[in-house]
């Protein structure tokens, strides 16, 4: 499936995608456009105002994505906390290491491209929901 | 970024929403008030335009329309340099003023330091204030165009409260 966002992709834009690929459509293609017009007719759009793959009410488009794919795993709520304080940083969640995380994506997509960004950031989000199973089976911070 | 000599691009979200149920209106109204956008008028507001802007207030446009109101985004410049300068400093002294009441909050929280009696901060709540404090700055940092000197007066005034914080253990030691 072809899959569709705005270009200069961050965070939300960024772990959206890792959990379409994983979780959702593990033979997803994605686009990325500069204005929301320009999203193909066979692509679903994600993290674009206005479709329902983004935010709505107080969820950024990862919640959304958890909640329209019934994604219940605690492990990618937890990310989700991680997501949503990164980008929207309302204090609805507990999340300390969000700040960290948006700079980073910042930080990552002002020298690399959207293909790129999603490359590196792949078997980092990876990384992190091994470290968050482990947190969440142990009780505390894993070694 | 904003007082230059012929004036910048700035994004204007024009929205309209109805009245009742007031939730939506309070959430839109904190969306935008974290962002530190400038009030125009009724139901209209501006930020200098980025990339990081224009999608903060492409999101809130679509909260609106959401919750059945209209909104839309322009881009536009302020006819005259003085009309933006004007606009600078009203978003400038809003600033200074968040900058002051975290400055104010540091003073209270050092004036609490050491000593003995009840008036004095426990080590936790010191910490506490002083997380809190620097979590406020980077919140008002980040929707600060304009860098007023207030700011560098908040940031020493919380950066004192931390080394205070710091030295505080000894303190700490004398509390059953």
């Amino acid at each position: 499936m072809r899959w569709a966002t705005r270009a200069g992709v961050h965070i939300d834009r960024a772990a959206c995608a890792w959990l379409l690929r994983r979780f959702v459509d593990p033979g997803a293609v994605f686009v990325f456009v500069a204005d929301p017009a320009q999203v193909p007719a066979d692509a679903t759009p994600f993290d674009v105002p206005g479709v329902d793959l983004s935010h709505h009410g107080r969820d950024c488009s990862f919640e959304t994505v958890l909640r329209r794919y019934e994604l219940t795993d605690p492990v990618l709520w937890r990310i989700a906390a991680l997501v949503h304080e990164a980008d929207l940083d309302d204090g609805r969640y507990d999340a300390p290491e969000a700040p960290g995380f948006d700079l980073a994506l910042r930080a990552l997509s002002m020298v690399e491209g959207d293909e790129r960004v999603l490359e590196l950031t792949g078997p980092l989000f990876d990384g992190v929901y091994e470290f968050f199973r482990r947190e969440l089976l142990l009780g505390r911070e894993p070694s | 970024m904003v007082a230059q000599e012929s004036p910048g691009e700035w994004v204007l979200l024009q929205y309209r929403l109805p009245r009742e149920p007031s939730t939506p209106r309070s959430a839109v109204w904190r969306r935008l008030r974290a962002l530190g956008v400038a009030q125009l008028g009724d139901g209209l507001v501006a930020l200098p335009h980025d990339a990081r802007t224009r999608e903060q207030l492409d999101w809130v446009a679509a909260e609106v329309r959401e919750a059945s109101g209209t909104a839309a985004l322009w881009l536009a410049r302020p006819a005259t340099a003085a009309q933006e300068a004007e606009l600078a400093r009203t978003m400038a002294r809003a600033r200074a003023e968040e900058y002051r009441a975290v400055r104010d909050e540091a003073l209270a929280g050092l004036q609490r330091t050491g000593g003995a009696g009840a008036a004095s901060l426990p080590p936790a709540e010191h910490a506490r204030l002083v997380k809190r404090l620097r979590a406020e700055l980077r919140r008002v940092r980040r929707r600060d165009f304009s860098a007023p000197p207030e700011r560098a007066e908040a940031v020493a005034a919380v950066e004192e409260l931390a080394r205070a914080a710091a030295a505080a253990p000894v303190a700490a030691g004398r509390h059953p």
